[in-house]
């Protein structure tokens, strides 16, 4: 059984490739038991997001199932083959699973170590079971997949500190807000920036959300988009007091908050903390604003100073996530080429047995005529010598460094000591443990 | 007896010390492992001395300080697993080892003076270095709030701004470290006046009692602290004193707390040598 994977990546497609190829926008559930449909499929899971589409599948015959793959791409998506084969790229066994360990951590995300992407593979794990499509084989590397994401995110910065500007704002709104449920928020100047940040606020649990514009229909328009409420311009000093989180983003060429202005209202404020998100350019606050005692104040450069230094941080971990991964890539091959030589070992203890139980029956005349203790004895001896030889060749046979000394050991063993069944082949390897009685079993 | 639990918190600090530079969550939870064990142990040492001398011992200097340690860990604790927040383990734990080498160091003797055999006496010390134990944490918090804040306000979000709670959190629970705190430091002053009244009609002529006045050190001092963490209430309240100047007074307060409880305390005051 080979396992395999076809698909477009950011590294490897154009976006409006991918976007013809997408699965995520419509039903994934259908496109994985579509593709599980062709015939050379074992098991199969489709793994979409804005940056990727994927395929993995195990199959007897990988050449045929990628023949097949690419024409069920084309016949789904209505794409003509030429238009996206230069594009696709496909690995096998070892590299695959590299792969999918490294997009499960996060490493090859448009965005290193975004944290949204481990998810995903789970969802494309979960429908493709949801499906009946998987079986030990793609049940198996996905689920170590998750542990290695996991690792990944817990013993790297991989994906630690924010790379853009509304998230970094609000990440320190939560250092020092803490929840933000109830916080109240000011936005004043109705552009881009200003509903990108505002709906990222609204999406963590903050209060209020008041907008005000030198253009009022602006300020309602972006009210009605953020479920917020507009106020006019001239209540903005009002507005200001009874907030703790002021987004400003006007073109004003002068500034529109000024400390003498803040520092009337912080009385009626009762001094309490006060953070101000000024992405203006030319500025909207006036920086000695920042000087007041509970004020936070941070400009447009301040923000992307932080996402920058978050950046090279990541940067900086990404080398040790990749030790990571080779490393679970390593013990996932080595488990695996363990659980290939079982069907072998099997056959060899069941042969070395035969063999003893055949002698001792062979020699009943003789032990007889020995009390029972003795006989019992007699039998735990030659069972504990059977062990004893089976032992290192076991251990031996289960660490093989790779699949072609594992194919050559496991004919010469099946040569040396005549093992009827043909070992080594799927169908006689005993059924995962691990998988779920909703996973279907390998063809 | 006292060295076990100095171990035992010594290593809890090393623990909390990794935890909070690495962030491996392994390590934290060995650290509160430690730290609990640390403590389980510390009662049972409290308990035998509670035994012996049958009261809690607080009436020596060093006993009262193994004491106030047991009080501050417990505190701790209740801060670490209610919040679930580990990071503050690293600036109490230097505290606690300090202070608990001085027991472990200088066990001292509890003597049973009669004049200690009065219910008031347990109240007002018990109070005193409860009060001390929350000053502690407000202090802890405080220092903690002065690091982050620093790192926020300045724009260099480095070391303690990933590792720390955020401003918020740490004010709220500086503000319920300090209520608490003087809460019981006002109890403890109340019950000690009532409580010398009182011994100086059964003891007239004990050293101790004659020398309680304002012109002791120790309850000079007191009176200072307790000066300090009111108007720290007060202004919290009423000026809007939340956030950097909160920590700063609570950092004072405890500064004033330590400076009484031990420095006045070995060498200083004539009144509250009951030893």
């Amino acid at each position: 059984m080979y396992f395999f994977l076809l698909g477009v990546s950011h590294r490897t497609a154009p976006v409006d490739l991918r976007e013809r190829l997408d699965f995520s926008s419509r039903d994934l559930g259908a496109a994985v038991e579509a593709v599980s449909a062709r015939p050379s499929m074992a098991e199969s899971v489709v793994l979409s997001t804005c940056n990727r589409s994927e395929i993995y599948v195990a199959s007897t015959d990988p050449a045929r199932a990628r023949d097949e793959l690419v024409s069920f791409l084309s016949d789904y998506h209505h794409v003509p083959p030429q238009a996206f084969q230069p594009h696709l790229f496909a690995l096998e066994n070892s590299a695959a699973v590299a792969h999918l360990f490294r997009v499960a951590a996060g490493l090859d995300s448009l965005v290193v170590g975004e944290p949204q992407i481990l998810g995903q593979v789970k969802d494309a794990f979960q429908s493709a079971v949801d499906k009946r499509c998987v079986g030990p084989v793609l049940s198996n590397v996905f689920r170590w997949s998750f542990g290695v994401g996991k690792r990944v995110r817990t013993e790297t910065a991989l994906g630690e500190g924010a790379v853009s500007v509304s998230f970094a704002a609000v990440a320190l709104a939560r250092k020092i807000f803490g929840r933000l449920q109830g916080r109240r928020v000011l936005v004043v100047g109705a552009g881009e920036i200003s509903s990108l940040t505002a709906q990222h606020l609204r999406s963590q649990g903050v209060g209020d959300i008041v907008i005000t514009s030198r253009t009022h229909a602006h300020a309602e328009a972006l009210a009605a988009e953020v479920g917020g409420m507009a106020v006019p311009w001239d209540g903005m000093i009002q507005a200001l007091a009874s907030s703790d989180i002021v987004l400003t983003a006007t073109g004003s060429p002068r500034p529109i908050i000024t400390r003498m202005q803040l520092e009337a209202v912080q009385g009626r404020r009762r001094s309490s903390p006060l953070f101000i998100i000024d992405v203006a350019v030319p500025r909207d606050v006036e920086p000695a604003v920042g000087d007041i005692e509970q004020v936070f104040l941070y400009n447009i450069d301040d923000l992307q100073t932080i996402v920058q230094e978050n950046l090279s941080r990541r940067a900086a971990e990404v080398e040790h996530a990749e030790s990571i991964v080779n490393e679970e890539v390593t013990k996932f091959m080595a488990w695996q080429r363990s659980r290939g030589a079982v069907p072998t070992v099997v056959a060899l203890r069941q042969r070395f047995e035969a063999i003893r139980r055949a002698e001792l029956q062979r020699l009943e005349g003789k032990l007889g005529t020995l009390p029972p203790d003795a006989r019992a004895r007699v039998d735990e001896i030659t069972r504990l010598i059977v062990e004893k030889l089976l032992l290192e060749p076991t251990e031996q046979l289960k660490a093989l460094p790779d699949e072609e000394t594992q194919a050559a050991y496991t004919e010469a063993v099946n040569r040396l000591f005549k093992l009827h069944d043909p070992v080594g082949s799927e169908e006689s390897r005993p059924s995962s443990s691990e998988s779920s009685p909703g996973e279907r079993r390998g063809r | 007896m006292n060295t076990l639990p100095l171990v035992l918190y010594a290593a809890a600090g090393v623990a909390y010390a990794i935890h909070f530079a690495r962030r491996d969550p392994a390590v934290g939870r060995a650290a509160t492992t430690l730290l609990l064990f640390g403590a389980l142990v510390h009662t049972f040492v409290i308990g035998m001395q509670t035994m012996e001398v049958r009261h809690v011992p607080f009436a020596n200097p060093s006993r009262a300080v193994s004491t106030f340690v047991w009080l501050l860990t417990l505190s701790y604790l209740y801060l670490e697993l209610t919040t679930d927040e580990r990071s503050m383990g690293v600036f109490i734990l230097p505290v606690v080892v300090v202070l608990q080498t001085i027991p472990a160091i200088y066990p001292g003797v509890e003597y049973a003076d009669p004049v200690l055999d009065s219910p008031w006496f347990g109240v007002h010390v018990s109070s005193l270095l409860f009060a001390y134990a929350s000053f502690g944490l407000a202090g802890m918090l405080g220092v903690t709030y002065m690091l982050q804040f620093k790192e926020i306000k300045k724009k260099h979000l480095g070391y303690f701004y990933t590792r720390l709670p955020s401003l918020q959190i740490l004010d709220v629970m500086n503000s319920r470290a300090v209520a608490v705190g003087w809460l019981f430091l006002t109890i403890g002053v109340i019950v000690g006046v009532v409580w010398t009244a009182q011994a100086r009609a059964v003891a007239p002529n004990d050293p101790n009692l004659q020398a309680m006045s304002l012109d002791d050190p120790k309850i000079f001092v007191a009176l200072l602290t307790w000066a300090v963490y009111s108007f720290a209430v007060f202004a919290r309240r009423r000026l809007g004193w939340t956030g950097r100047r909160a920590a700063r007074l609570s950092a004072l307060g405890f500064a004033f707390a330590m400076l009484n409880f031990l420095a006045i305390n070995y060498f200083v005051t004539t009144s509250h040598t009951f030893y």
